[in-house]
């Protein structure tokens, strides 16, 4: 039954939380690739006679104990906790991506052994496990990405395998073997570019874990080292001042807490966004 | 209480749509119907039609987004529409009862099936906990369940799927309603026991004055069970009457085309389909004048411009047609101008004598039931001290010695209820799934053990077409991109020429090439289904296995993908392996048939042999058990219950459920192989005589009645 054009297909509103989110993420992605130019003095400067200064004109966050300014550190710092966040995700995806086809598609032993060191990997608190693998060597920034992806290896890994057991089910999986396609271009070119929307909505949503967990390494030592601007460190170094400078640990604290809710709200809203079942329209 | 000749239910001028963000969307407009007490009206129709939108309507289950309206919307003499939404949650369950299509999700996995039937009988009836149940154990046992004190307290998952939808029926039937509404109630179950649970709504309906409302697409199911029938279309109805009389004389063009598509289950009717031209209309943007006018064949200028009212061509009928009175001596063949016989099959294929192309010998397929500690038992040896360790895995036999031969050009038929293995057959000749034991030959190259690697050449010549449309193209790549990759794969094509060839492959499966730039959601269940069946002619196979390639789709649909692969066997010489459950498919495609039973082959033989005595017992059932629009009911049934258990190797498989049971021998001895013809075989202890002296529920001629 020939037929005219294909009807074109309506657009679809984004999602509020889509752009809200994307809105906060732009504006800290911003922040960090024009900090050193918006701030108003560089994050290492000394004013030792503006020493825990409270909030002004001057000093939009106030200063610390060695006068310098928490808005520029707070800006500075935010190139440092978005690099963590997503280089460890990336870590983690480009890892766990590949084990999970590999654990859903060839299942069996494979399947079993890898799932079993994901439990093991699971079965630690994340900041034991990145203390773990940082505490053996001298700590630096690349190392705590590392960890960090590490950690967050099991996550993508569980999503990826349900994901990749569910579509070798389906029959067009087995046209493809019926063709004799190698394992490659089923587990490439059939499964995955199907199994991306769950993927990278959980690998949005990791951005966030990995953030959090950079800061509490750099909070407990282990990661970003004095004079770094990291938010966690900042709130670290500003525990002993809480009783006289409560601004130096509540800013870089808020900025972090919006970070997290902006790629928070990016997450679900791709994950509306990107639902077939949504996008293909019920009917 | 209403009296008697008062309908139970009166709907009229029933509304139903939607607000889109692109417009109203029209999903029932003026629908009309009344429902005697204790009668059953069958609703009809197409998926799209609305079927299932009048049922929830009723019930008010429709969400808050769908308008309703009606101009009288009355049960038993009350008005449904002013009624509180309360009022109505009451009535539901209370007088009016619904069982809905799949069985398998819509009882609750985690509560005994006991506690899910009485359940209604304490919220609605305001039985003590107790009594309801002892009520429900009675209920159970009235809609034909054995041992309904077991079943009361076992889950959902242990019961077949028949006897969920009889526990299901039991459900709605607690409240003691008066009008039962079922949706689609069988699509799910296989034919054998399809026909059980018709029987039980029948007698049930006798038994309790019962008034059904039983919606379904299959014609031959509502011609078995209601006494009128209400055919819809778009949304709109078109005709309704008495269903023998609309069956044997439909009077809408739709009716006639619905009738016109429907394979038949008998001999020699190899005729051509007449499926019904074009699609649904779009029901945002409705065609001015008649629904149907686009796709009728009998369309005249007036049906363009005006909606046609209705007009009573007989007694109780109603027709919504412009041209009733002028097409009843066109047939709907002669209209569409089909109805060509299918020429050249005197007894199969010209090319009998050529060596067959795809040949198995004693192929085994088996499944351990369980993983590797159920099948570890720890038992004490007589005499000893301590139990000792045993291993000894259960198995499923899902091919035990199945042996074939196709024939180039030749349509092989593969017919048997759900797990008889046909589908592991299927994909086990195409080493899909590797084979525990036996011999596949494909074009003389000898694939059931090969490596991967040495396969490579016969993939080229041996394809699948799979069931379900949704899930056979990938919904990531385009239609072109999807025909193309077998191209590519095998070096047949690329660059321009596979583009060239892809609009090729379109034309051959009747779509404009424009086709190639989609993406699979932007197609229709039978448009998905011919670009299956594209991808698999790309490489020019010779062979295509079917695995129940026309099930998914509506009748009209199906009806045109059958004609469509009855031309390219004619063209391309292909030879078919066809899977189905549905018998009057093969009856209508196939030149052999095999029956198959739990992983072993009970009959074989030429179509014509197969569907005339002598019969194994389970053809027999098999053909009896179908339900059509041409003759009454017949009556051999079979067991459910025996299905559950396994086949251990010992005597005939199917001694379970057989009907014609002779005892012992039936129990110990492997059947012996009959031959009442060349080429015809059949499994049985039977002796052939009996077998050949079984009434044939199927006619010897395609029966006349129908235009």
């Amino acid at each position: 039954m020939p037929a005219g054009p294909p009807e074109p297909r309506p657009r679809r509103r984004l999602p509020g939380n889509l752009v809200t989110g994307a809105a906060i993420v732009l504006a800290v992605a911003l922040a960090a690739l024009l900090g050193p130019w918006v701030a108003p003095f560089p994050y290492d400067e000394f004013h030792i006679r503006d020493r825990l200064k409270a909030p002004d004109a001057v000093y939009w966050f106030g200063t610390d104990e060695y006068g310098r300014d928490v808005f520029s550190r707070v800006l500075a710092g935010s190139r440092i906790s978005l690099f963590m966040g997503v280089a460890a995700t990336a870590v983690s995806l480009v890892c766990g991506v590949a084990l999970g086809l590999a654990a859903g598609f060839f299942r069996g032993r494979i399947d079993e052994w890898l799932m079993r060191l994901m439990d093991l990997l699971m079965s630690f608190p994340p900041v034991i496990l990145g203390l773990l693998i940082l505490a053996v060597t001298p700590p630096s920034l690349w190392k705590t990405v590392l960890a960090v992806g590490i950690v967050y290896i099991p996550a993508i890994v569980r999503v990826t395998r349900s994901v990749t057991l569910e579509l070798v089910q389906e029959e067009f999986i087995l046209a493809a073997r019926a063709r004799g396609e190698s394992a490659g271009y089923i587990l490439f070119r059939e499964i995955l570019p199907n199994a991306w929307p769950p993927i990278i909505v959980e690998a949005s949503l990791r951005v966030t874990f990995a953030i959090l967990l950079g800061a509490a390494l750099s909070f407990l030592g282990m990661g970003a080292q004095p004079p770094s601007s990291d938010w966690g460190l900042m709130i670290s170094e500003a525990r002993s001042y809480l009783d006289q400078a409560w601004w130096m640990a509540v800013f870089p604290g808020l900025v972090m807490c919006l970070t997290v809710v902006g790629i928070n709200l990016l997450g679900d809203g791709l994950r509306e966004w990107l639902d077939p079942r949504l996008r293909h329209g019920g009917a | 209480m209403s009296p008697p000749e008062a309908p139970l239910l009166e709907v009229e001028d029933l509304c139903v749509s939607y607000a889109t963000g692109f417009g109203v969307l029209r999903a029932l407009h003026g629908v009309s119907f009344r429902l005697m007490p204790g009668e059953a009206l069958g609703l009809a129709g197409e998926s799209g039609s609305g079927k299932s939108t009048v049922a929830l309507a009723l019930l008010g289950l429709l969400g808050p987004e769908a308008a309703v309206s009606a101009r009288r919307l009355r049960f038993g003499g009350r008005d449904l529409l002013s009624r509180s939404p309360e009022e109505k949650r009451r009535l539901r369950g209370r007088a009016m009862a619904i069982v809905f299509q799949d069985p398998f999700t819509a009882l609750n996995p985690s509560i005994p099936v006991g506690r899910q039937v009485a359940e209604p009988m304490v919220f609605h009836r305001g039985l003590a906990e107790s009594e309801a149940l002892a009520a429900a154990i009675g209920l159970l046992h009235q809609v034909g369940i054995r041992r309904p004190e077991v079943v009361a307290r076992s889950y959902p998952h242990q019961l077949s799927g028949g006897m969920q939808q009889r526990a299901l029926i039991a459900t709605a039937l607690a409240a003691e309603p008066e009008l039962l509404i079922l949706d689609e109630p069988t699509t799910a179950l296989d034919v054998t026991i399809e026909a059980q649970i018709l029987d039980l709504l029948e007698s049930l309906r006798r038994s309790r004055r019962l008034s059904i409302l039983f919606i379904s697409h299959n014609l031959g199911v509502i011609h078995r069970l209601c006494e009128s029938v209400c055919i819809l279309y778009a949304g709109e109805v078109c005709e309704t009457g008495p269903t023998k009389t609309v069956f044997r004389d439909p009077a809408h063009p739709y009716t006639r085309g619905l009738l016109a598509s429907l394979p038949r289950l008998a001999v020699g009717d190899r005729k051509r389909l007449s499926p019904i031209p074009g699609t649904l209309p779009d029901l945002e943007d409705p065609p001015p004048g008649c629904l149907f006018h686009p796709r009728c064949p009998y369309g005249e200028l007036r049906c363009r411009r005006e909606a046609p009212l209705f007009s009573s061509p007989g007694p109780q009928r109603s027709v919504r047609c412009w041209r009733v009175g002028e097409i009843g001596g066109v047939s709907w063949e002669e209209a569409v101008g089909g109805a060509r016989p299918l020429a050249d099959e005197a007894g199969g294929p010209a090319a009998k004598a050529s060596p067959p192309l795809v040949v198995v010998r004693d192929l085994r397929k088996r499944y351990r039931l369980g993983g590797f500690w159920d099948a570890l038992r720890w038992e004490k040896p007589a005499g000893r001290k301590f139990p000792r360790p045993s291993w000894a895995p259960r198995f499923l036999h899902a091919l035990d010695g199945v042996s074939l031969a196709i024939a180039p050009g030749e349509v092989l038929g593969l017919v048997g209820e759900s797990g008889c293995g046909k589908t592991t057959l299927g994909r086990t000749i195409l080493r899909l799934i590797d084979p525990d034991d036996g011999a596949i030959v494909v074009d003389g190259r000898e694939i059931g053990s090969a490596p991967e690697r040495e396969i490579r050449p016969v993939r080229r010549l041996a394809q699948i077409v799979f069931q379900n449309p949704d899930s056979s193209l990938n919904p990531r790549k385009t239609v072109g991109e999807i025909i193309a990759r077998p191209l590519e794969r095998f070096g047949l094509a690329s660059g321009a020429q596979a583009r060239r060839r892809v609009g090729e492959l379109l034309e051959m499966v009747r779509l404009a090439p424009s086709y190639a730039s989609r993406y699979p959601h932007q197609l229709s269940g039978g448009e998905k289904q011919r670009v299956g069946i594209a991808r698999a002619l790309a490489t020019s196979p010779r062979f295509l296995v079917c695995d129940e390639a026309v099930s998914a789709l509506d009748v009209s649909v199906q009806a045109a993908v059958l004609n469509l692969l009855e031309d390219l066997r004619r063209e391309l010489g292909l030879a078919f392996l066809f899977i189905t459950h549905d018998l009057s498919v093969v009856a209508h495609l196939a030149h052999r048939v095999l029956v198959m039973y739990r992983g072993g082959i009970c009959e074989e033989g030429a179509i014509a042999q197969v569907l005339r005595p002598p019969f194994h017992p389970y053809t027999e059932a098999l053909l009896s058990a179908v339900p059509r629009i041409d003759r009454g009911r017949s009556r051999i049934r079979l067991r459910e219950e025996g299905a559950a258990a396994e086949f251990d190797g010992r005597g005939c498989r199917f001694q379970d459920r057989c009907p014609r049971i002779l005892g012992k021998v039936c129990r110990t001895v492997t059947p012996p192989l009959l031959e009442p013809a060349p080429g015809h075989r059949i499994h049985c202890h039977h002796r052939l005589e009996t077998l050949a002296a079984l009434p044939s529920p199927v006619d010897a001629a395609p029966p006349g009645a129908i235009p």
